[in-house]
């Protein structure tokens, strides 16, 4: 075939020889990507002429009857087109430059769509920016990378908390993940060096189409496919480690001793049994954590097949003592054209390993390495299972850090599968028919065993214990299919899409504890004080799907689309919803009266439509009994039934309306690109759990229903730049969102409801929920100094008061009736951000390449749980070396008037008030990621390699915040939104260097 | 034409698995009951009763906060340096509405009135099932056990908040306060069924309430009302029980629900505890073992200590002081191990006792987070002594009556009995003193002395204000949850 080909391709090149005139000349050379892989299908096009061509499988083209004044544009789907005069080269090979106005072709809904004729709101990541950061989960390569796109964080081997345009529920909160038309909970399967694009749908437009499952926005996970072209080897390693730098400044043994004594605890005898050494127990729950990881893959491709195959090792020790991650991955995508039909399959599999960040009596390491007394050891050998902790005589009982994280282990295994078959047959020129099956399946055991051990009178377990989770879960998706697309006279572009979708899940758990109290050598489950109990839980989804795509020579856009959808979840009267959309879009560069300005690109779109929110728990709408109560009757276990949590048989599923207006820009041949967007979506019928009378006794004391609204607006600006100079070549881009949150209303005469961890026992809650506020806003008191004397604190308070006296927190009376109480607190904080940002530098120089990546957050607040640790006093622990500097007290009269912290053990509202003492600006601007790398091509290693690429790489390296925490990327408490910007010491975001290797043979 | 054919093939194949169909929308909850089909055998009937008692198990309740909050407000308790921030409070009465074991006490108790609510709800049901099913006299002793606990926990709830919604039906919409005499009289109905329909303590399974229950807490409602003569009758009606000649045997795992005992809040370690840090109120899970032993330990860990002004009570030679606490000297450990003056000293400083009562030390070195003791939460000796005080303050009251009742006390104890001569108030401060002594701490002093009037002249010094004190406030979680009690309904001086 080939031989035929280059036959065919030389006697063609003598024709043509004979016939032209004898300066036009034959130009022969390679297109090639960045990284020197050839583009196969290319194209080639002589200025203002029809001589063009299209590369080959090797990326090569012949193009004749040139001549020297000619101008040259090659181009390729996803890359910077270039032009060059030929002058008097013959050869002109070019290497092209990814676009920074991301893909030409964009994964939408149920297909792909040309970027010009988009008319909703999505944001693209291309697989370039996914694998320039070393990331462990797919999720965070949109950190930074997406306009409005919010990615927090935490420790490894856990799903980053994704929000999409702030927040709009109460509820659960995280997008819609499709991996190659495969519904999943989250990427935690997905090895990041297999995505070939995310795009980011943020408004209706593009999401009703899911429907029920779109309120939070979708993101679509686009697989690597194989490439047409000979067969490519890859392979890519790195390792490097991590680390947490950050410490929290904490008393000594020499301080703490004084500190004790002054609380009233003489503990100098005690700390001299120890020697009167310091342990700096922050030193010993952080760690240098080993990161590596391998990929190999094999792409290859036919004019009638493709098919990709890769496998991934990933092995992560977290920054944090006891934590880790490790994942082996594989995955196989194939295409096959057979004539009019065409089959594929995209199926990976992962297996994951986690040692999850442990935690003990509700405090976490962090918690119990700041309270711990510092001059009790790590260590101690007379110690059932070997470690020290406090006894009564130390007066205290944070837990041995060390000993929570490292006696026994918690491992949680899993598996992941998930995958597509389908088939798409052409019925009739433009009209296919498309019918896919998906597979998102997963197992996880979760085990747990901790030997026995007794590390002082406080702590102590005389067993071994083990407790294992067992689940599993599986979803199936049906899609059927019609697409009809056709031009009509030229002008009229119509696309036509109906789906049927049915989406069938299922999981099930089991639960299960023993505890053996023979022996620590077994590390498994027994029937001694054995607890056992498993859940069932199903779901189905039906959705009737319809779009309509219009426009005139592309430069009128329409687009509608509806869907019905129908669900399980819901009672037997709210089960079907309707969502549609409406969008328009103006190419006005298109327009004649542009045809010489410097806009390559000018597009105003706008769209409107709706979505809807099924997350909230099964069966929620039918009333239950629970019979999980227990009481001792004849010295037997007798077992209690009632009814369970209020039910709601009306219940339904959330809805939002979003309205969008989006403009798009390309100046200069696109060398400066953009877009602008606005958006203001309004949530209704939130899910709520109005808090019913306490006094009512209804198990969990609130009824879920359908009643709150939230608005959310903002908005969004993405630009980029590229520009080439010789060799060198650079590129910016920066994107910028900001949103915006309040709610409009919650329950007919409820305006507030308190909720949410406070992070610290004996700490108040503070998150809110208020008519007129942000979502979850911390709600609090204000401070003003402290009392010094009781004059001042009679200025402030009724005459009589026993609570506040001098030396206490002078909290603001903000209504006057010189009484402090919830009237007087107000908004102290708001845990989102006003606008996050990314700016992203690429710059190569001959071999060298350059990439910086900083990304932000602006106008969070943070409420420091560790601050509560360090400084409230609330009575004896470990605290923040400041509190040796706290009012001192004398005859009434505070005697150190410049001390910013209360006298120890004041008014329990000095330390049980949630106030603004605690609460910190959040923002911050991070170097995300800086690398420099080399490149060895086509020279003397070429013949085994076709490309080699070194690099070195840094993370987080530089962090530029007034937070006075560890780190102010916080990972949530739990997956609540309720517990968002609440800081209890979980998993910091480590520094990271690595060092990586990259090779195409 | 072949391929076509093999397309079709394939196609309508995946179509096949395809179909819809809306009825697998309607799906049922596998993994609970429907209260639709419940009531309808004996088990189940038994098992609604069941869970009513689960909510005295609850931290809210006898798992922790109850000793602690009763204890440190009568001042029987000291707190240790380490005692948590949230139970400080109650040792010097700066709790406020935010106070969460304010709100942990107030929900333990509406969810176990709830629950024998939703027993009471169903009575038709339960009263429509065949006697091969259930008996007559079954039927009403269930029904009767959710009265008696409906108005065990109204009888928890009124002394410490006054005024309260009264529930009689399951419902979600919030109800205003009643007056506390509204709710007294239902407290009293309610004890009235039960000691009609609930069985003797002689047949009835151990851990269920009984009739003698019922009267003696009839007997008791009747009291903290003055209505002394009433009292006596329900009293008198609590019949076959004897005071333990071992003072002590009151206090141990293996001597429960002996001759003394009437009610009891059941704990038994070896059915489980793993649920015992999940539940603040619900009293769901498997948590059955209390944190009393180690709170009120002395060796390891623990919480608070006995006050100097209780153990200053004891007269000389009350057998009881050695049986409620240890002090230097004290053998443990079924006498193999002996308490040393090094176990009294702390960082704190001295101090001169632990408590003996209710701890596990008897039998073991150390206390740990799980104690199966249960609470006598009503003794014998506690009705003798409400009942020698009913004969005392009743008008016409036979005060030699009332000392005979006193002196059987005394008498296990050890210590001298009164002469039958002595004067109604002389009476009357021996019932002070015996009570603290007696039933030091058994949660019965705080409201001994608020009832008494004496609480201004006992606590004073300690933070106590007269005309507020005397209630707690009704928690915040209640003042935003329901429209008809709000925050400016709250008890006097919150």
């Amino acid at each position: 075939m080939m031989l035929k080909l280059k036959f065919a391709i030389i006697v063609l090149l003598i024709i043509s020889n004979q016939n032209v005139m004898a300066q036009s000349k034959t130009i022969q050379g390679v297109i090639t990507d960045s990284s020197g892989y050839p583009l196969p299908g290319a194209s080639v096009n002589v200025v203002g002429s029809k001589n063009n061509t299209a590369t080959d499988f090797d990326g090569k083209y012949t193009l004749t009857g040139i001549n020297a004044t000619d101008k040259i544009t090659y181009s390729f789907v996803g890359m910077v087109s270039q032009t060059i005069t030929v002058g008097s080269q013959t050869v002109i090979s070019v290497k092209l430059a990814e676009s920074t106005q991301a893909l030409n072709e964009v994964v939408v809904a149920y297909g792909t769509q040309k970027r010009t004729k988009v008319t909703g709101a999505i944001s693209t990541v291309s697989a370039k920016d996914i694998t320039a950061v070393p990331i462990t989960n797919a999720e965070s390569a949109l950190q930074g990378r997406a306009a409005g796109v919010t990615v927090v964080n935490g420790a490894p081997g856990t799903s980053p908390t994704v929000t999409i345009r702030g927040l709009a529920t109460m509820g659960n909160s995280a997008p819609l993940y499709v991996v190659d038309g495969v519904l999943v909970g989250n990427l935690s399967g997905l090895n990041p060096s297999d995505i070939e694009s995310m795009s980011v749908l943020k408004d209706a437009s593009t999401t009703a189409l899911y429907g029920a499952k779109a309120f939070n926005g979708v993101i679509m996970v686009t697989t690597k496919k194989g490439k047409k072209g000979p067969g490519q080897i890859t392979f890519s390693t790195y390792v490097g480690s991590q680390t947490v730098t950050k410490r929290y400044d904490v008393l000594n043994t020499q301080q703490y001793l004084q500190y004790a004594s002054d609380l009233g605890s003489n503990l100098t005898a005690r700390a001299a049994e120890f020697g009167n050494q310091t342990t700096d127990w922050q030193d010993e729950i952080f760690q240098t954590g080993i990161m590596q990881e391998y990929n190999l893959s094999f792409s290859n491709g036919t004019e009638n097949a493709t098919s990709r195959y890769s496998a991934g090792y990933l092995k992560q020790e977290g920054a944090v003592i006891g934590t880790g991650f490790e994942r082996y991955s594989f995955r196989a995508n194939n295409t096959q054209n057979l004539g009019k039909l065409s089959i594929g399959s995209n199926i990976g599999v992962s297996f994951n390993s986690t040692n999850p960040e442990r935690a003990a009596g509700g405090r976490t390491l962090l918690e119990h390495a700041i309270k711990m007394a510092p001059y009790l050891p790590v260590y101690n050998a007379n110690n059932l299972g070997g470690y020290q902790g406090p006894s009564a005589a130390d007066g205290q009982d944070a837990e041995n850090p060390v000993r929570v994280a490292n006696h026994g282990y918690q491992e949680v295994n899993g598996v992941s599968i998930i995958g597509n078959i389908y088939a798409e047959l052409e019925i009739y020129k433009g009209l296919k028919f498309r019918s896919q099956v998906s597979l998102d399946y997963y197992t996880s055991r979760d085990h747990t065993f901790i030997p026995s051990f007794r590390d002082g009178s406080a702590h102590f377990q005389d067993y071994s214990s083990t407790a294992e989770i067992n689940s599993q879960g599986q979803t199936i998706v049906f899609d059927n299919s019609l697409n009809y697309k056709t031009t009509i006279a030229d002008k009229h572009n119509v696309e036509v899409l109906g789906v049927i979708t049915k989406i069938e899940n299922k999981s099930r758990n089991v639960t299960a504890g023993s505890r053996n109290l023979i022996s620590d050598e077994i590390d498994q489950l027994s029937l001694q004080n054995a607890n056992l109990s498993s859940n069932n839980f199903e779901t189905n989804n039906l959705g009737y799907i319809v779009r309509v795509n219009y426009d005139y020579d592309d430069k009128y856009l329409f687009a509608v689309s509806g869907r019905r959808d129908g669900s399980s979840r819901f009672g037997s009267n709210k089960r079907y919803g309707n969502f549609y959309s409406i969008a328009l879009g103006w190419n006005i560069a298109k327009e004649s009266f542009m045809e010489n300005s410097i806009f390559s690109t000018l597009k105003l779109r706008g769209s409107i439509g709706t979505t809807g929110n099924d997350r909230i728990e099964d069966y929620r709408y039918s009333s239950n009994l629970a019979t999980n109560y227990t009481y001792p009757f004849n010295g037997e276990a007798g077992i209690g039934t009632t009814s369970g949590s209020a039910p709601n048989p009306d219940l339904q599923w959330e809805s939002k309306k979003d309205r969008n207006i989006g403009l798009d820009f390309g100046l200069f041949d696109e060398k400066f690109t953009g877009s602008i967007e606005y958006f203001n979506n309004k949530s209704s019928d939130i899910l709520f759990a109005v808090p019913l009378a306490a006094s009512t006794g209804s198990p969990g004391g609130t009824q879920i229903q359908n009643i709150a609204d939230v608005n959310v607006n903002g908005y969004e600006l993405t630009l980029g730049y590229n520009d080439r100079k010789g060799d060198f070549t650079w590129s910016a881009t920066a994107n910028f969102g900001k949103t915006k949150n309040e709610v409009v209303s919650l329950a007919p005469g409820v305006t507030s409801v308190l909720g949410g961890p406070s992070g610290r026992a004996g700490l108040e809650s503070f998150s809110r929920l208020e008519v007129g506020q942000p979502l979850f806003y911390f709600w609090g008191y204000e401070t003003n100094g402290i009392y010094q004397n009781q004059a001042e604190v009679d200025a402030v308070l009724a005459p009589g008061q026993t609570t506040f006296q001098p030396g206490d927190i002078r909290f603001v009376d903000r209504n006057g009736d010189r009484v402090i109480n919830s009237d007087d607190k107000t908004n102290i904080g708001n845990p989102y951000p006003d606008f996050t940002y990314g700016l992203n530098l690429t710059a190569a120089y001959k071999k060298f390449d350059f990439n910086c990546f900083i990304t932000g957050v602006s106008g969070n607040d943070v409420f420091n749980s560790n601050k509560f640790d360090l400084e409230a006093m609330q009575r004896l622990f470990n605290s923040g070396s400041n509190v040796m500097d706290r009012s001192i007290v004398v005859n009434g009269q505070v005697t150190n008037p410049s001390a910013t912290l209360p006298r120890a053990l004041g008014a329990s509202q000095n330390w049980s008030a949630a106030s603004e003492r605690y609460v910190e600006d959040g923002s911050y601007t991070r170097l995300k990621n800086v690398t420099i790398g080399y490149t060895f091509s086509e020279d003397s290693f070429a013949k085994y390699f076709s490309r080699l690429r070194f690099y070195i790489s840094g993370q987080n390296l530089i962090t530029i915040t007034d937070y006075s925490g560890l780190d102010p990327e916080i990972a949530r408490v739990d997956a609540n939104a309720n517990s968002a910007g609440i800081d209890i010491g979980r998993y910091p975001q480590p520094k990271s260097v690595i060092f990586g290797l990259e090779v195409t043979f | 034409m072949k391929k076509i054919k093999y397309i079709v093939v394939v196609l309508s194949g995946i179509l096949a698995i395809n179909s819809c169909d809306t009825k697998d929308l309607e799906l049922t909850n596998p993994n609970a009951l429907s209260p639709e089909t419940f009531f309808k055998t004996k088990n189940q009937v038994q098992s609604a009763v069941n869970a009513c008692y689960a909510n005295l198990q609850t931290r809210g309740l006898y798992a922790r906060h109850i000793f602690f909050a009763l204890d440190l407000m009568s001042q029987e308790a000291k707190g240790n340096p380490q005692l948590e921030g949230n139970k400080v409070p109650f040792s010097n009465f700066t709790f406020d509405a935010s106070s969460d074991i304010v709100q942990f006490y107030w929900e333990s108790c509406f969810l176990g009135i709830s629950k024998a609510n939703f027993v009471l709800d169903n009575e038709e049901k339960i009263q429509a099932l065949s006697n091969s099913i259930l008996t007559q006299e079954q039927k009403n002793k269930y029904l009767g056990e959710a009265h008696f606990l409906r108005a065990y926990y109204y009888f928890l709830l009124v002394p410490r908040f006054g005024d309260l919604p009264i529930y009689t039906t399951q419902t979600t919409e919030g109800l205003a306060r009643s007056s506390k005499e509204e709710v007294y009289k239902l407290i009293e109905a309610d004890f009235d069924f039960a000691s009609k329909n609930l069985l003797s303590k002689s047949v009835e399974d151990k851990g269920r309430a009984t009739r003698e229950a019922a009267f003696a807490y009839l007997g008791k409602v009747l009291l903290y009302q003055k209505k002394y003569d009433e009292a006596l009758v329900a009293f008198n009606k609590v019949t076959g029980f004897s005071l333990e000649t071992n003072f002590y045997n009151n206090f141990m795992d293996e001597t429960e629900h002996g001759p003394e005992s009437i009610f009891e809040i059941e704990y038994d370690e070896t059915l489980g505890v793993g649920d015992k840090w999940g539940s603040d109120t619900a009293g769901d899970g498997v948590a059955e073992s209390t944190l009393r032993g180690q709170e009120y330990g002395n060796l390891g860990w623990f919480n608070v200590y006995p006050s100097d002004d209780l153990l200053d009570e004891y007269e000389a030679g009350d057998k009881r002081f050695g049986e409620t606490f240890y002090v230097p000297g004290s053998v443990y450990n079924e006498g193999k191990n002996t308490m040393v003056a090094a176990n009294f000293t702390s960082s704190a400083g001295i101090r001169r006792g632990g408590w003996k009562k209710y701890q596990n030390y008897y039998k073991r070195t150390d206390e740990n987070l799980d104690s199966s003791i249960n609470f006598k939460v009503m003794r014998y000796s506690d009705v003798l002594l409400m009942m020698a005080e009913c004969e005392n303050q009743r008008g016409g009251g036979v005060q030699s009556t009332a000392i005979g009742y006193i002196n059987q006390v005394r008498f296990r104890a050890d210590v001298p009995l009164l002469a039958l001569t002595l004067t109604k108030d002389q009476v009357f401060t021996a019932i002070v003193h015996e009570r603290k002594v007696e039933l030091a701490g058994e949660q019965v002093r705080f409201d001994d002395i608020i009832r008494w009037g004496l609480a201004s002249t006992e606590l004073a010094g300690t933070g106590f204000q007269a005309g507020k004190s005397e209630l707690w406030p009704i928690p915040n979680r209640e003042t935003s949850s329901n429209p008809n009690i709000k925050p400016s309904d709250n008890n006097p001086g919150y």
